[in-house]
């Protein structure tokens, strides 16, 4: 058995205590979860009070919505997918920009390595700097490992898009880093 | 931002640390939020998260591994079955030790009585595994391992925090379950014969 499957089998029996009304077991959920939701919103607002803001609203809308919740995806998966869709409620507005995706399968890249170490805060600041397209679908997939398809829907957009945005983001992160964008 | 990261240096992406914890506690804030949709949908004449636990509009999204593996057992049993209460069984599970549990001293664990009666009808359980059609032997025997996995998941995160009642009542919860679901494949079995 893997950590994971303790993990995850630990949620579920949360998960069922929180569904019957328990709170304290949903504050445990919190516990253990708020710290990879805080870091989603915090990448993708670029700020520290909506990203609180964020946090909760997604955790008030997870509590509401635990009935609905199927045990298919993780609920560390399924938490992610309404922080995103709280972050993108908040900007008021079109998320992304839709690319024009002639061949998606062009876009297919491994994941994104430097020749020499980065130091976090210079990388996080030139994610920051993207733009929100390329800046969403770079933090999905690139940091949190989401598949295209999951980035895709999550996001609202096209797995040819998810894929094109993440390639542009690739090359403008690059180029950043390389004139050292703060 | 950038006051979250520390100096560390990376070399790929996905190095970056996924867990950022918010600056301040916001489960107070979440709490009294939680509160006040419980409040409107009362006053909504909604069934609340509380008072709908019981209700059939929750039981499709049994999500706990344990409840996946009691519907499993009981598709296999057939509508008909009826399971038997669990009420006043006192629960223990063999092999906590090896979790860490055996660190626990509660009084379930230690009750020789349970422990016959799982012994015992684990031997009669057996038994009627054997006599199933391979497809069902292994369904109902994949069932029954998830919920003793789920004990012994529970176990040892009790093993690690022994204080916790939550944990406490998931491992009692979960053990009359498994308590049931043997007891519904057992009495299956009789019926049939």
């Amino acid at each position: 058995m893997t950590k994971t499957d303790t993990v995850v089998g630990f949620d579920l029996a949360l998960i069922e205590r929180a569904r019957k009304g328990d709170s304290r077991a949903f504050e445990r959920l919190y516990r253990d979860h708020v710290g990879r939701v805080h870091g989603l919103c915090l990448r993708m607002t670029r700020n520290p009070d909506l990203a609180a803001d964020c946090v909760q609203d997604t955790f008030i809308k997870a509590w509401k919505a635990l009935p609905r919740f199927e045990a298919r995806s993780s609920f560390s998966t399924w938490l992610h997918r309404i922080a995103v869709n709280t972050v993108l409620e908040k900007r008021r507005g079109p998320a992304n920009a839709e690319l024009v995706v002639e061949d998606p399968t062009e876009y297919e890249e491994p994941v994104l390595s430097f020749d020499t170490p980065v130091e976090e805060s210079e990388l996080e600041a030139a994610i920051q700097s993207l733009p929100r397209g390329a800046q969403d679908a770079l933090v999905l997939c690139g940091v949190y490992g989401y598949e295209h398809s999951e980035a895709a829907s999550m996001l609202g957009i096209a797995v040819g898009t998810c894929k094109a945005q993440l390639h542009r983001a690739r090359g403008l992160l690059r180029d950043r880093l390389e004139r050292g964008v703060r | 931002m950038t006051g979250q990261f520390f100096g560390r240096r990376v070399k790929r992406i996905d190095e970056l640390a996924q867990d950022l914890p918010p600056g301040r506690d916001l489960w107070p804030a979440i709490s009294a939020g939680i509160a006040q949709a419980i409040e409107a949908e009362k006053g909504a004449s909604a069934p609340t998260v509380a008072s709908s636990a019981g209700r059939y509009y929750w039981r499709p999204a049994s999500a706990l591994a344990a409840a996946v593996a009691l519907v499993a057992v009981g598709m296999w049993i057939g509508r008909a079955m009826t399971l038997p209460s669990g009420d006043g069984m006192v629960a223990s599970t063999p092999g906590a030790a090896e979790n860490g549990a055996a660190l626990i001293p509660t009084a379930w664990q230690r009750d020789e009585k349970y422990r016959e009666q799982r012994n015992a009808l684990l031997v009669e359980v057996q038994v009627r595994l054997q006599a199933m059609p391979a497809a069902e032997r292994d369904k109902v025997g994949a069932s029954l391992a998830t919920l003793r996995r789920s004990i012994g998941e529970i176990e040892a995160a009790l093993g690690r925090d022994p204080a916790n009642a939550l944990l406490q009542e998931l491992l009692v919860n979960s053990c009359q379950e498994e308590m049931r679901a043997l007891t519904a494949v057992r009495d299956a079995g009789s019926q049939e014969s």
